[in-house]
C-alpha cells in the first residue's frame, strides 16, 4: 500500500477570466514506505499546489485521495486537521518555527494542546538531529541548518507517515543543505515516505525517484512508472502496512 | 489514529484542558511587543478606573444623600381629608388606623396654634397634645415621659428661640408651663414641623378629634405598607384621610440617584468601548503580522479551536491585567480621596456596596478583552493555512 497516492487528481483555480487556471492536471502520483520523491519543474508548474493537495492543506477539484489506502478525498476542516497532525509532517523553505517558542517547544508544538508532555519525545529527536544542546534555545539563536533541523524533528514528534518538503534547501548553503538531505536519507529509512518539491539540484541526487511537474501534468508519478493503481498492489511494504 | 482522538477527554476536564497551553503560548506573544501590550492594557485601565471610580461616585452621592434624608421614610402622616368635609380624626378613626397598620406605632395629636413666650421672647407656634410622645420623638435634653401627663416638650427651634430647656417655664395661652424636655432637631420636612412646635399632654385639649395621626414603622417598606393597608381599609368606603407618605419622597430621591449613577457609569462605559477598539486594533494588528505563524500551527495539526484559544487568551489577559491595573488604581484614588478630603465621609467611601462597582468594572474589563479578542480571534483561526502559509 501507498503512505500517500493521488487518482486521477486536478485541481481547478477560478481565474481571472472565463478560462479556470488548471494547477494540476489529472495527476496520478503515488509514494511509497522509505522513499524519498523529489518533484521538480519550473516555476508556476503547480508544485506547489500539488504538495498542498498532498499535504491535506487543499482539495483536489477532481480525482481522489489516499492517505495508508483510506480515502482521504474530502474531509471536514477538523478531520483534515486531524489527519495532518497525524500522518503528516511539514517541513517548509522559511522554516516557519514559532519565534516565541524555544527548540524543544516548537518540535513538540503539534502537540502542544494534547494532554501528555512531549517534551521528552521532542528532546529525543532534536538529540537525534545533534541539537541535544540546543533545547532551550529559541529560533533567532539559531542558524539556518540548526532551524531546518527543528523543523524536520517538528514534522516527525507524531511519527507520520509522510513527510511533505518545500523546498528545504532553498535558504541553506550547499553544505548545510546536504547535510539537511542526510538527515532525509535517516527519515525515510526508517519508513516515512519523503516528498520534496525543490528547484535544487542537489535533492534530485539524494531523491529514490524524480518527477517532473510541467504545466500541472506529472510524468512519472507512480513508481516503476506503472499505470493508474486501482487496487493496492502487492510489494515489500504489505508487511509494514498493517501496523497503521 | 488513537493519539489525535479529540473526543477521549471528556466534560469540563476536556473543555479547561487546552486553556492551560494557551493561556502560556498567549502570554509568550504578548511578550514579544511590549509596548503595543503595555498601550492596550492601558487603554483598558483607563476604561475600568473610569467605571469604577464613576460607579463609586455615584453610588457615594446616593449613600450621602440617604444619610442625610436619614429615616424620614419610616414616617406616615394622616390628615383629615377636608375635601370630604371631615375636620378631625375621631377617637374611631384612630382605632381603625391602628388596626388596618397592625405593627407600628401610631401617635394621634390634636393640634391648635398659640403664642408661646420665655423670659424675654415668643413666638407663634404649634400646639400639639400628644399622649405617647417617645413613640414618634427623640430628646435632646430632659425625657420624654411614657405617657405624658404634664409639662411642655419643646421643639428644638422654638426652644432655641425662646432660650428655654428642661426645668424652665414656658407661657402657652396665659398658663405656665414647666419644660420636662426638648427635642432633637428633625433632619427633614415633616408636615408635623416638630421644631418650631410645642407638645402638651392630651388633657390640655378639650376637643374630642385630631388633627394628625403619625405612623411610625421601623423601615420605609413597613411605612409604605402601612400607608397602603390604611387606604386600603379606612378609606374602604369613603376617602376619610389623606395621607402623607415621605417614602414617597425618598423613592423620588433614590431614583434621581440611580439616573445618576446610571449616568456616570454610562460615561465611564464609553472609555472602555475605546479601549475594547483599542484591544480589537492591536489583535488584528497582530494577527495579520502573525498569518504565517498561524498558519503553521494550523497547518502542522493545531486545531482551529486551539488557535482561537491563544489568541482569545492574548484578548484576555490584556483586558485582565487591565482591568486588575484599574481596580487597584481605583481603590488607591479613592484612598487617597479619603484621606485628603476631610468631607468625605470614610464610612460612605468604604461602604461595601462600592465594591460591587469594582467587581462591574474588573468584569467589564475581562469582558471587553475577550469580546475585543473573539473577532479577530476567530477571522484567524478560521483561514485557511495554505492562504496564510503562501503570504
Amino acid at each position: 500500500m501507498y503512505s500517500l497516492e493521488l487518482r486521477g487528481a486536478t485541481k481547478r483555480y477560478p481565474g481571472g477570466g472565463a478560462e479556470p487556471v488548471v494547477a494540476l492536471d489529472d495527476v496520478d502520483f503515488a509514494v511509497e514506505p522509505g522513499e524519498f520523491v523529489a518533484v521538480v519543474g519550473p516555476s508556476g508548474s503547480g508544485k506547489s499546489t500539488l504538495l498542498n493537495v498532498l499535504g491535506l492543506l487543499d482539495d483536489p477539484t477532481e480525482g481522489q485521495r489516499l492517505l495508508d489506502g483510506t480515502d482521504v478525498t474530502s474531509l471536514s476542516v477538523a478531520q483534515r486537521t486531524a489527519a495532518r497532525k497525524e500522518s503528516i509532517g511539514f517541513v517548509f523553505q522559511d522554516f516557519h518555527l514559532l519565534p516565541t517558542l524555544t527548540a524543544v517547544e516548537n518540535v513538540a508544538l503539534p502537540t502542544a494542546f494534547d494532554p501528555g508532555d512531549a517534551s521528552d519525545r521532542a528532546a529525543d529527536l532534536l538529540s537525534r538531529f545533534g541539537l541535544g544542546d540546543r533545547l532551550g534555545h529559541e529560533p533567532a539563536e539559531l542558524s539556518g541548518g540548526q532551524k531546518q533541523r527543528v523543523a524536520i524533528a517538528r514534522s516527525l514528534i507524531n511519527e507520520p507517515a509522510v513527510l511533505l518538503a518545500d523546498e528545504p534547501t532553498g535558504n541553506l548553503d550547499t553544505e548545510t543543505g546536504e547535510s539537511i538531505l542526510a538527515e532525509f536519507e535517516r527519515v525515510k529509512e526508517e519508513g516515512v515516505a519523503v516528498v520534496a518539491v525543490t528547484h535544487d539540484p542537489l535533492v534530485e541526487g539524494f531523491a529514490d525517484r524524480v518527477v517532473e511537474l510541467t504545466d500541472g501534468v506529472l510524468v512519472g508519478g507512480v513508481p516503476d512508472g506503472g499505470e493508474r493503481a486501482d487496487e493496492p498492489r502487492p510489494g515489500p511494504e504489505t508487511a509494514t502496512a498493517g501496523d497503521r | 489514529m488513537s493519539r489525535a482522538d479529540p473526543s477521549t477527554p471528556s466534560g469540563l476536564a476536556g473543555r479547561l484542558r487546552g486553556w492551560g497551553p494557551a493561556v502560556a503560548m498567549a502570554a509568550r506573544n504578548l511578550r514579544r511587543n511590549r509596548v503595543r501590550t503595555a498601550l492596550a492594557v492601558l487603554g483598558v485601565c483607563i476604561g475600568v478606573l473610569a467605571v469604577a471610580a464613576l460607579g463609586i461616585f455615584g453610588n457615594v452621592l446616593a449613600l450621602g444623600a440617604q444619610d442625610a434624608i436619614g429615616d424620614i421614610g419610616t414616617q406616615v402622616v394622616v390628615s383629615p381629608n377636608a375635601d370630604a368635609g371631615v375636620e378631625s380624626l375621631s377617637d374611631a378613626d384612630v382605632a381603625d388606623i391602628r388596626r388596618a397598620v397592625g405593627g407600628p406605632a401610631v401617635v394621634p395629636l390634636h393640634s391648635d396654634n398659640a403664642v408661646v413666650s420665655g423670659q424675654s421672647a415668643q413666638q407663634f407656634a404649634t400646639i400639639y397634645g400628644v399622649e405617647e410622645p417617645a413613640l414618634a420623638f427623640e430628646a435632646a435634653e430632659g425625657r420624654l415621659p411614657e405617657r405624658h401627663r404634664q409639662g411642655a416638650i419643646v421643639g428644638a427651634g422654638v426652644a432655641e428661640d425662646l432660650g428655654v430647656g428642661p426645668g424652665d417655664t414656658v407661657g402657652i395661652g396665659g398658663a405656665q408651663v414647666r419644660v420636662v424636655a426638648v427635642l432633637v432637631e428633625s433632619q427633614t420636612f415633616s408636615p408635623v414641623a416638630p421644631d418650631d412646635a410645642v407638645f402638651l399632654p392630651e388633657s390640655a385639649f378639650s376637643a374630642d378629634g385630631y388633627g394628625r395621626v403619625l405612623v411610625v414603622a421601623e423601615s420605609g417598606e413597613a411605612a409604605r405598607a402601612a400607608a397602603d393597608d390604611i387606604r386600603a381599609e379606612v378609606n374602604a368606603r369613603e376617602e376619610r384621610v389623606e395621607l402623607f407618605e415621605l417614602v414617597a419622597i425618598v423613592d423620588e430621591i433614590n431614583g434621581f440617584f440611580g439616573l445618576l449613577s446610571t449616568f456616570l457609569l454610562g460615561l465611564g462605559a464609553i472609555s472602555l468601548v475605546v479601549a475594547g477598539v483599542s484591544i480589537l486594533n492591536v489583535m488584528l494588528m497582530s494577527t495579520v503580522e502573525r498569518r504565517q505563524e498561524i498558519g503553521v500551527m494550523r497547518a502542522v495539526g493545531v486545531t482551529r479551536r486551539d488557535v482561537l484559544r491563544v489568541l482569545l487568551a492574548e484578548a484576555g489577559l490584556i483586558g485582565a491585567a487591565g482591568a486588575a491595573a484599574g481596580t487597584l488604581l481605583t481603590v488607591l484614588l479613592v484612598a487617597g480621596l479619603v484621606v485628603s478630603t476631610p468631607e468625605v465621609d470614610a464610612a460612605l467611601a468604604l461602604d461595601p456596596t462600592n465594591g460591587r462597582y469594582l467587581l462591574l468594572a474588573l468584569g467589564f474589563g475581562v469582558g471587553v478583552g475577550l469580546v475585543s479578542g473573539a473577532y479577530p480571534a476567530w477571522k484567524a483561526a478560521n483561514e485557511r493555512p495554505v492562504e496564510a502559509l503562501r503570504s
